[in-house]
């Protein structure tokens, strides 16, 4: 079998278990996937109504909604898409009987539609924003897109080091949510990092989730420069993750298989 | 053809390993249905499922020059939440097959009616592997590995199983693992017997029963 068509086979699989997925999840109505648009959507709402009626100001200018929405869809992405990778091979453990299915493909099809269905989002909101105030500014795509892929990825590779731990120790599947929980209040959800004080930053930096929500942001406001985003830190978490979950994925793979 | 070359595979028990397959080798040639018979918990389908793909085995390897089932007469694999059309649909994908050919062989193969389009959770156990047969046979494989064939339907059912295997034998040979010696008479040309993680091939169907029955 020549490469090419090795991943054309994968590609299908992928595909496949894509549309399967969204079939299981959303319901057998085409209907079914605005309950997926509607969820973070919902969550806007509620951020706007508490900053609206607590009056709070934002800085560098930035408007309620777009400050909400740069912060929800990257912190949602990184969530979403841990949650879903820790959770692909126990949840589709039955597909593994296809011998051409393999423990990285269920995680990859996974992926893949999280991080779809929440670039819809972003780009619903934004772009009915955007109309509402005539004007459509974005300061720097590559940044903003860059921003969003490293969230996605962050997750991804957290979530690939996880699930592979969690065949060996279900101790991870408890202490996930413990841990995950507090990244909600200072992952830059309903701050941003030039207004804080310096002790707080230093100390709030170390969370890299921050770090590209920080990205988002400097992608979409013009107003705003996150000057103490640094990429290789932020690299270094994704890059350093996926080579361990891929290490542990090999050798957990064993232990994955139908008994 | 598909070749096993020096299979070995062990499962941890509570006390060491339990050695259930060791040191096996053997060429299934293109065209020939072959049996292997052995007791229950021998190993069979273990084999199948390295066969298959789904298992690695710990030591040796398998060569497969043509395209292989996935082990039949088990109804795992579906998703009870989805129908039977919508599971067919997902198979036919990901074996990269023609999906609308696919979904009406199984429809009229099955027998489901109905019940095709309804979730498969509301099946019962035979309906399931009426299911998987007919998607196994709409899939068009070189090679079916088939674990006891038995479970599969009623009689008359059976009967079309046999019947559809009969018309595709210039296509398509079996391999099939079974405990009862009857079963393979039926379908096999030849026959090789699993005994103590050994795999023995005999030159007739005879002689594979005395070996089974003497072990």
């Amino acid at each position: 079998m020549s490469p090419g068509t090795g991943l054309q086979a994968q590609l299908q699989i992928i595909h496949a278990l894509v549309l399967r997925e969204s079939r299981t999840r959303y319901g057998a109505h085409q209907l079914g996937y605005i309950w997926a648009l509607l969820e973070p959507l919902f969550w806007v709402l509620t951020f706007y109504g508490i900053f609206y009626f607590t009056h709070r100001s934002l800085h560098f200018g930035m408007d309620i909604v777009s400050f909400i929405t740069t912060g929800i869809i990257p912190y949602e992405l990184f969530r979403e898409t841990l949650g879903q990778s820790l959770n692909a091979i126990p949840a589709n453990k039955a597909l593994l009987f296809y011998p051409q299915i393999r423990p990285l493909d269920l995680v990859i099809a996974r992926l893949s539609l999280e991080v779809v269905t929440l670039m819809t989002v972003f780009i619903i909101i934004m772009g009915a924003h955007s109309l509402y105030l005539g004007e459509l500014q974005i300061d720097n795509l590559l940044v903003l897109m860059c921003g969003l892929l490293l969230a996605s990825l962050l997750g991804a590779s957290l979530g690939l080091f996880f699930s592979a731990l969690s065949v060996y120790t279900k101790v991870v599947d408890r202490i996930i949510p413990i841990v995950s929980r507090p990244l909600f209040f200072v992952s830059g959800l309903f701050f941003t990092v030039n207004e804080l004080p310096e002790q707080a930053r230093d100390l709030l930096l170390w969370n890299p989730v921050l770090h590209c929500v920080e990205m988002v942001r400097d992608g979409w406001f013009r107003s705003y420069h996150a000057v103490h985003v640094d990429l290789p830190y932020l690299l270094s978490w994704i890059v350093g993750f996926t080579y361990a979950g891929l290490v542990l994925e090999r050798m957990a793979r064993r232990r994955l298989e139908l008994t | 053809m598909i070749e096993a070359r020096h299979i070995s595979k062990a499962y941890p028990m509570r006390h060491g390993m339990n050695r259930v397959l060791n040191d096996i080798s053997l060429t299934f040639p293109t065209g020939e249905n072959i049996g292997i018979l052995g007791r229950n918990g021998s190993g069979k389908s273990t084999l199948l499922r390295i066969l298959a793909g789904i298992e690695q085995p710990d030591a040796g390897e398998i060569i497969r020059r043509r395209r292989v089932s996935w082990p039949l007469g088990f109804a795992g694999g579906f998703n009870g939440s989805l129908t039977g059309e919508e599971n067919t649909r997902f198979v036919a994908r990901i074996y990269g097959a023609d999906v609308p050919r696919v979904s009406r062989y199984a429809w009229d193969f099955s027998e489901l009616r109905d019940y095709f389009y309804m979730p498969v959770r509301t099946y019962s156990m035979g309906m399931r592997s009426r299911l998987a047969f007919a998607l196994s046979m709409a899939i068009d494989f070189s090679v079916y590995l088939i674990d006891e064939v038995t479970a599969v339907g009623d009689k008359p059912f059976q009967d079309k199983c046999r019947n559809a295997f009969r018309e595709r034998r210039e296509r398509s040979s079996v391999i099939l693992v079974s405990h009862n010696l009857g079963t393979i008479k039926q379908f096999c040309d030849s026959c090789a017997v699993l005994i103590d993680g050994r795999l023995q091939m005999c030159n007739s169907i005879d002689e594979a029963q005395q070996r089974y029955e003497a072990a």
